[in-house]
């Protein structure tokens, strides 16, 4: 199993490579007008404007750092109707993880979406399932647009 | 309670009407034994005529001592009388008569008054008894017990004279009692019927009297129950809390008007107590909501107090971070100054030895800023070219992320593609981490090279100024190297002040979640105080609902 390494501040985590569509090197956005501090833009990609979210204004309170590290990944969310994609920003996203069996760590139950750590490499990255990453009003508010 | 008045009503004017009846029951018999009494003792009434009977009996039965026909008789006996012991039996026999005869006419003559029957008794009869008696002891016995015979005849014919005018005074006697007797029994008679009848009249006078007492009576009791009964009812609508009941005043001054007149005070007062507390009640619930409100916008102020004090945190958090940053670059900037004073160090060092070689040096200067300028110039080729092989190497590791993501979703027919990737990967890698150290080697350079031109440069024009100006260049350098190290002092205090600002951040960041603790405490205890207007509110409530059962009426 292939997992996709960053950072978010000073959290070390990982996406599987399956539930990624593409990775994006770090392009310029216009900050939306009234959006949620985390909705750092909307980017054209494949016909469609999709949100990106900046993970570290998530996690870490801050925007990421403006390196060629730094860069978007796309991935799919979906409700019970509906499915969008979104990008998330993210430091340090560089490497990619050969995996095997997962250990779990501590379980947040305020955090849940932090899954088990990948022991095989070093920083102990936390694998996180992106359809639980955002908070359930990124998650209603994109899907909402979608709808309209 | 009705009921049980009604009842103690029904008892009073039963007990009255008992009473009036055991009244009249005994006031009946006491008339029909008196009725019956006098009846019975009155003239010709049947214990009188058994009375009199018995007299008459007697009368009739026994020889009448107050008349003298017995010893008549006996004197006739004594005449025939031979035997002498029949003479003395017959002599005693008369004796006892005549002291019987006196002793009658002893208490006759106490009793009789001094009219015509009592002294045809005690005079005229008297007389003639007492001559016949002194006839026969004085003249008849003597001749008798002699034995003459004659003239015991001739005496008794004598006697028997005295005997008829004795007995024509007992006959007339007998007569004037007789007809005494009569008038009296008539007497009597009339005066009996008419006490009877007074009686009667006496008897219905009472039981008029008693009527008018009982139908009295009945009536104080009924307006007694009735005042009570009222009373009652009264008592049990108030106990009931029904307030509005106008009790009757009444102007009378008994104890069952006083009694209504303080029940009508006690429901008065009652009312305007109830009114007083069901206004205290409607203020105090007035009250409690303005207390809700207000500790609810207190909350809601201590709540976004929370917030704000939530976003100078965050403010906070990242002065700190920069702060931090800053600090970086300054151990940065303090390093670089380090190296120019050991630079300027050595150039001092140096400028002695070339003090003998200063011709050649400027000679050769000429030449190294010439070959300096060449490798300046190369040294900025080389960094552009850098810079488009990191663009290219990030470019590639991009690619080969993506190509990588993509082989991991083809599944086993991506293995190959995923091996293939990953080897790009990690060459793009390299190239990044190789074109990372030429940059850092070609920034190195460039800076030690424009350094070095700079100084040779000059050094090249002080040499050719003149040796005499080699001293003032060395006491330069001296300067420029305390300078650089004075720098290097400021640098520790610049950056000193900013870890201490880094220090102060944190501490803000500190006082700021401390703050934020406050706001949570505050607000729970609003929240708490919420609680207990909401309950001093139930209360209030529940008071309200006490106080409507009593109906104040309008």
């Amino acid at each position: 199993m292939l997992a996709l390494a960053f950072r978010a501040g000073n959290a070390a985590l990982a996406i599987a490579a399956r539930s990624i569509v593409e990775v994006l090197p770090r392009v310029a956005l216009r900050t939306p007008t009234l959006a949620p501090p985390a909705v750092i833009g909307l980017l054209p990609y494949r016909g469609t404007l999709t949100p990106v979210v900046d993970l570290c204004i998530l996690i870490a309170g801050r925007p990421a750092a403006a390196e060629l590290g730094t860069r978007i990944i796309v991935v799919r969310i979906q409700n019970a109707s509906e499915s969008r994609m979104v990008g998330l920003q993210a430091e340090d996203v560089s490497e990619l993880i050969e995996y095997g069996p997962t250990t779990p760590g501590l379980r947040n139950t305020e955090h849940a979406w932090l899954g088990d750590h990948l022991t095989q490499v070093a920083g102990l990255p936390q694998l996180v399932d992106p359809a639980e990453l955002l908070p359930e009003a990124l998650t209603a508010l994109f899907l909402a647009k979608a709808e309209a | 309670m009705s009921n049980k008045s009604m009842s103690n009503k029904s008892n009073l004017a039963t007990k009255l009407s008992y009473f009036v009846a055991v009244f009249l029951v005994l006031f009946s018999i006491f008339a029909l034994l008196a009725w019956r009494t006098l009846q019975q003792v009155r003239v010709q009434g049947p214990l009188y005529d058994e009375i009199m009977l018995g007299n008459e009996l007697i009368a009739d039965v026994l020889p009448p001592p107050q008349f003298i026909i017995e010893p008549y008789l006996l004197t006739l006996q004594l005449s025939e009388q031979s035997e002498p012991t029949e003479i003395t039996r017959l002599i005693e026999k008369g004796n006892e008569l005549r002291i019987n005869y006196e002793n009658g006419q002893e208490k006759w003559k106490r009793v009789l008054a001094r009219d015509t029957m009592g002294d045809l008794m005690t005079v005229t009869s008297y007389r003639a008894a007492m001559e016949f008696f002194r006839l026969r002891d004085d003249e008849f016995i003597p001749a008798v017990r002699a034995g003459e015979r004659d003239l015991a005849k001739r005496l008794l014919a004598q006697m028997g004279q005295r005997y008829e005018a004795h007995r024509y005074a007992i006959d007339e006697v007998w007569k004037l009692a007789a007809q005494r007797n009569l008038a009296n029994e008539a007497k009597a008679d009339a005066l009996v019927s008419s006490k009877l009848s007074a009686l009667a009249f006496l008897a219905l006078a009472i039981i008029f009297l008693v009527i008018v007492m009982a139908w009295f009576a009945r009536r104080a009791a009924a307006t007694l129950s009735q005042r009570v009964e009222l009373v009652s009812e009264v008592a049990d609508r108030v106990a009931h809390g029904d307030l509005s009941t106008e009790v009757p005043s009444t102007t009378d001054n008994d104890e069952t008007g006083r009694l209504l007149g303080a029940i009508g005070g006690m429901t008065q007062n009652l009312r305007s107590l109830v009114t007083r507390v069901k206004q205290a009640s409607v203020e105090l619930m007035s009250t409690a909501t303005e207390f809700a409100a207000t500790s609810r916008q207190q909350e809601s102020t201590v709540q976004g107090f929370g917030a704000s004090t939530n976003q100078i945190a965050a403010a906070v958090k990242q002065i700190a971070a920069t702060s931090q940053e800053l600090l970086a670059t300054m151990e940065g900037l303090n390093a670089v100054s380090g190296q120019t004073a050991d630079l300027a160090e050595q150039g001092q060092s140096g400028l002695s030895s070339l003090d003998s070689t200063m011709d050649r040096l400027a000679q050769t200067a000429n030449a190294m800023s010439a070959r300096l300028a060449a490798i300046r110039e190369e040294a900025a080729e080389i960094t552009g070219v850098v810079t488009t092989i990191s663009k290219v190497a990030d470019q590639t590791n991009l690619l080969s992320i993506n190509a990588a993501i993509e082989a991991e979703k083809a599944g086993e027919q991506g293995l190959g593609f995923l091996v293939l990737a990953r080897e790009i990967r990690r060459l793009a890698d390299q190239t990044a981490v190789a074109t990372l150290d030429i940059e850092q080697m070609v920034k190195q350079m460039q800076s030690a090279v424009s350094a070095g031109v700079m100084e040779i440069d000059r050094f090249a024009e002080e040499v050719r100024s003149g040796v005499g100006t080699v001293d003032r260049v060395g006491g330069q350098f001296g300067q420029i190297i305390s300078q650089v190290r004075t720098l290097s002092e400021r640098f520790d205090t610049v950056n000193h002040g900013m870890r201490s600002q880094a220090h102060g951040a944190r501490q803000i960041g500190e006082a700021m979640g401390q703050l934020m603790d406050g706001a949570r405490q505050t607000s729970v205890s609003l929240r708490e105080f919420n609680g207990a207007t909401e309950s001093l509110r139930d209360a209030v409530t529940v008071l309200k609902q006490e106080i409507a059962k009593f109906n104040l009426g309008s």
